[in-house]
């Protein structure tokens, strides 16, 4: 076990790694002027020299990027050109936004997504199972954004039950979180759906019926015990997915979170910022992603076993 | 034919049991999908097909005198915009635009996934070592944050978004081909041609890919409804096709100031045509997968 978490670890650090690797390449290969935007009006050839001095720009690449990971290890992520302080700081400060509406929306999503899958499962070829299929398709056929928008219309606007934008109340979360959960529940449901049909057709659920166990019973301690891995992989990769910024959502509902961070600083070109935001949002997922992998055993049986083997 | 699945050539059983039978209904819904997912997409892909000929206003210069009306407005079938720009010539036009680009988008992603995935999957080897890495590594990445950096960086031309959205797409049908051919060359026709001596770029080529080429297309059919949403996210945070030209998540993304005074036609009308459409195009695709799945049960 401890041998196979340090693996784990490992490659978490080289896909963060990878990942700050690409964003930095990327940004630096980019035509533009990050200077332009942080010097006063009209700046001289002087001025813009200055602030690209101050940033560090004026040096080649290959030194700016060494630098760069040489601070990294330090646990130093630099600071922002906008903000002139830690970007780590403005980051985390932004983060519980984002983790707040991550962790409401995932849970709501589970508490529809498995009841609605294991309906249509058990429900399969019936007309029932065909509207409720062909709803789950709309739903992920609709742009975030737009459900979003027609969320606040009706609800905002002309309703006037929650209020239109940013963070006022708890309530506020209401909205945003529909939004994602609109179409993180289509996805989930149809893969609950899939899994639960597979198992309640295996030969060991045929076996426990004739047994005479419960249909109740034959669905959630027999088929959905064995759905059980899939479908909790799948949330957690939802859920570290949404850690990376439910960017459009908290831009339509200008929620303070790190994807609405992410699109300012893109603007500014704030490269310092942006590498802290990949990278944080990037470790946090590849950590959940971990944390989902250690549930494995505990959800199923046989893998204990075959640790146990190794 | 689709009554392939159920009609044996004789039965005693009676068509009336037969027709209420798990395997008929579940023919019968592929059918219903396919239909439905074929009648939204064509109520939208037609007339944005035809938005040049129709008799539409300009879409990109705007009448003075007639803005901001509500849909059903004489002469405005689904009303204007605060520059007097017909909303349903804009929808239409920027329909041209997004469908351009989800089309070549995955062109471009199935043929790259097509060729890369046969050659993991026949090759092995390091070759399948260095594509299954490639896409694990792509994996990693938070993908829309990736490409609103690559647009934001390098201009919102059609060229790049076109590449940003092929490239973010290319891992499905790559994934799904590779498995494909896992299967397929240990088949004996592949055995056979290779005895007959055909090159392998040429069983690749003209007898694997033939056999898995439904299955994969239909993948490839169903990214296009991903690519209409992702170039319409771009569209809406600002990294689209530039204005005045009108693309979907365009005309949303300026309407979203305006709904707050009542102009709600604006957002809701053109996030309704990029539903219907993706919603077909998923039907469509859902429909013909699950149509491939019962043809190949029953052969096999």
């Amino acid at each position: 076990m401890p041998r196979y978490l340090l693996k784990r670890l490992l490659q978490t650090v080289l896909t963060a790694w990878f990942t700050v690797t690409v964003v930095f390449v990327l940004l630096r290969m980019a035509p533009g002027d990050p200077a332009v935007n942080y010097a006063p009006p009209n700046p001289s050839s002087e001025q813009l020299a200055a602030v690209r001095h101050e940033f560090g720009l004026d040096q080649p690449v290959l030194g700016q990027y060494l630098t760069y990971l040489q601070h990294l290890v330090r646990g130093d992520i630099g600071e922002s050109f906008q903000f002139r302080q830690s970007a780590l700081q403005v980051v985390l400060d932004r983060l519980p936004y984002t983790v707040t509406l991550a962790v409401a929306a995932i849970v709501v999503t589970a508490l529809l997504a498995i009841p609605l899958g294991v309906w249509m499962a058990r429900r399969g070829n019936t007309a029932g199972e065909l509207g409720a299929n062909i709803a789950t398709i709309a739903g992920q056929s609709m742009p975030d954004f737009w459900i979003g928008f027609v969320l606040l219309i009706v609800f905002a606007v002309n309703l006037r039950w929650f209020s239109p934008s940013g963070f006022t109340s708890m309530s506020s979360i209401v909205l945003p979180c529909l939004t994602i959960v609109i179409l993180q529940v289509a996805l989930i449901s149809r893969l609950v759906r899939r899994e639960m049909v597979t198992n309640l057709n295996a030969p060991y659920v045929t076996i426990a019926r004739s047994r005479g166990i419960s249909e109740r019973r034959l669905t959630w301690r027999y088929a959905f015990a064995n759905s059980a891995i899939p479908v909790v992989t799948a949330l957690g990769t939802r859920f570290a997915a949404m850690l990376n910024g439910v960017v459009i959502v908290e831009v339509v509902f200008k929620w303070p979170g790190v994807g609405e961070l992410v699109v300012d600083a893109l603007e500014r070109r704030d490269f310092p910022l942006i590498q802290a935001t990949v990278l944080v949002t990037v470790v946090l997922a590849l950590l959940v992603q971990l944390m989902v992998d250690m549930l494995y055993p505990l959800m199923d049986p046989r893998v204990r076993l075959q640790e146990a083997r190794r | 034919m689709s009554d392939l699945a159920v009609t044996p050539a004789r039965t005693a059983v009676p068509r009336k049991v037969l027709r209420r039978s798990a395997a008929a209904r579940k023919a019968r819904y592929a059918t219903i999908k396919m239909w439905v997912g074929a009648v939204c997409t064509g109520i939208v892909v037609v007339p944005v097909a035809l938005a040049r000929v129709l008799p539409l206003p300009d879409p990109v210069h705007g009448v003075l005198r007639e803005t901001s009306l509500p849909p059903l407005s004489p002469g405005h079938l689904l009303g204007t915009d605060p520059n007097g720009r017909d909303l349903l010539s804009r929808i239409l036009h920027g329909g041209q635009t997004s469908l351009l680009i989800g089309l070549l988008a995955i062109l471009l992603s199935g043929l790259i996934g097509i060729v890369a995935g046969a050659a993991a999957g026949y090759f092995g080897g390091w070759v399948d070592t260095v594509i299954s890495r490639l896409l694990e590594a792509q994996m990693s990445l938070p993908l829309l944050l990736m490409l609103l950096l690559v647009v934001a960086l390098f201009g919102p031309s059609i060229l790049v978004i076109t590449l940003v959205i092929a490239v973010a797409q290319w891992p499905e049908p790559a994934r799904l081909t590779r498995a494909l051919v896992l299967v397929e060359r240990e088949k004996p026709y592949v055995a056979a041609a290779r005895v007959l001596g055909l090159g392998r770029l040429r069983v690749i080529a003209r007898h694997i890919i033939p056999n898995i080429l439904s299955q994969t297309l239909v993948v490839v059919l169903l990214l296009l409804a991903q690519a209409v949403l992702l170039e319409s996210a771009l569209s809406f945070l600002g990294a689209g096709v530039q204005r005045p030209y009108p693309t979907w998540g365009g005309i949303i993304s300026d309407g979203r100031e305006l709904f707050v005074t009542g102009a709600w036609w604006l957002v809701t009308i053109p996030g309704v045509a990029i539903a219907l459409l993706v919603l077909g195009v998923n039907l469509l695709g859902d429909g013909l997968r699950d149509r491939a799945r019962r043809a190949k049960a029953v052969t096999s």
